[in-house]
């Protein structure tokens, strides 16, 4: 009985042992999640958002992406290249428009078609409510490209995918 | 005495090598068949009420589509990149079938289709649309709001993950 608790325990420890290390070392893929994660939290916004928590996820949201940025999302009718700026400033004016913002990524499939490039499709999830008090609840497929420039993954495109054709 | 003993046994098993072999298995069948034959849905939405209301909780079963194709009137979960958000819409439509909405009635090659699962009042035109190969065309049972304000539109077979369970 005592070697096999003894088993069990050392069983435990190697298993603690593999989680730590696969926890602790940062593959690429966990680095682009991170960004996904990092994008998230900065275009949600709680109810009573203070204008410096305002102003600091503007100014971040920038950070994570290229030089120019493509989209091709016409749900929202929104196309074009920009630069990280003007999507700061286009997520501060969208922001303004929500009195509460909740922007959750889920089903993240991770692939690299070329060296420091990624690809990745993923459900975007939207829910909120508007500040003249609409409530939103969206949900779209959309793929992404990811360039690795400065050992930093940034976003340098974005795409929804037409899951139901009208 | 005895019953307290198999009390004590039962919440407080010994832990022997055949009590975390069974303890192994229920979990492992567990993890199979709520994750991936039988997998646990939380409706968000209005979009199918009356049928399935905002907040209901249900299963998506997945080995319904397993040997057939979906059929008319069926419910169906149609999944985006992955599997943790779902749409649940109503098929109305099959492949090849052509499809319009007038002043609110569905035609299906060109006859008015009954439809007593909506309840609210609809007044949606669409010009008829034929139905692509390998498709199905899918609408919400709550029609009560702008056409352009709801998700409806034919979507892949392989796209459909499976029926809510009741």
């Amino acid at each position: 009985m005592v070697k096999f608790r003894s088993i069990i325990i050392g069983v435990l420890v190697v298993a603690v042992g593999i989680g730590m290390v696969l926890y602790l070392s940062p593959s690429e893929e966990k680095k682009i999640k991170k960004q996904f994660r990092l994008l998230a939290e900065w275009v949600s916004k709680e109810p009573g958002e203070t204008p410096v928590t305002m102003a600091h996820k503007a100014k971040s949201i920038g950070t994570l992406f290229d030089q120019t940025c493509e989209f091709k999302i016409p749900a929202y009718s929104f196309s074009g290249s920009y630069t990280p700026e003007e999507i700061s400033g286009y997520a501060t004016q969208g922001r303004l428009s929500f009195s509460q913002l909740d922007l959750r990524f889920y089903d993240l499939q991770i692939v690299f078609p070329e060296k420091e490039i990624a690809r990745v499709t993923f459900t975007a999830r939207l829910t909120g409510k508007l500040a003249v008090g609409e409530s939103v609840n969206e949900a779209h497929e959309v793929e992404s490209i990811l360039k690795k420039i400065e050992k930093r993954w940034l976003f340098s495109q974005f795409e929804a995918v037409e899951v139901l054709k009208k | 005495m005895v019953l307290n003993k198999k009390i004590r046994q039962f919440f407080l098993p010994s832990l022997t090598p055949a009590f975390l072999v069974r303890a192994l298995a229920v979990a492992l069948a567990a993890y199979l068949f709520f994750g991936y034959l039988c997998t646990p849905l939380l409706i968000h939405g209005q979009s199918m009420e009356p049928a399935y209301r905002n907040g209901g909780f249900n299963f998506c079963w997945r080995g319904r589509y397993l040997f057939s194709n979906p059929k008319r009137y069926e419910v169906v979960a149609v999944r985006f990149a992955g599997e943790k958000v779902m749409l649940l819409k109503r098929v109305v439509a099959l492949e090849g079938e052509w499809v319009e909405f007038r002043d609110g009635k569905l035609f299906v090659n060109g006859r008015e289709i009954d439809e007593p699962y909506v309840r609210y009042p609809c007044h949606w035109n669409l010009p008829p649309r034929r139905v692509e190969r390998d498709c199905v065309y899918v609408v919400g049972d709550n029609r009560n709001m702008a056409i352009e304000n709801h998700l409806l539109g034919q979507v892949s077979i392989r796209r459909i993950a499976g029926v809510p369970l009741w």
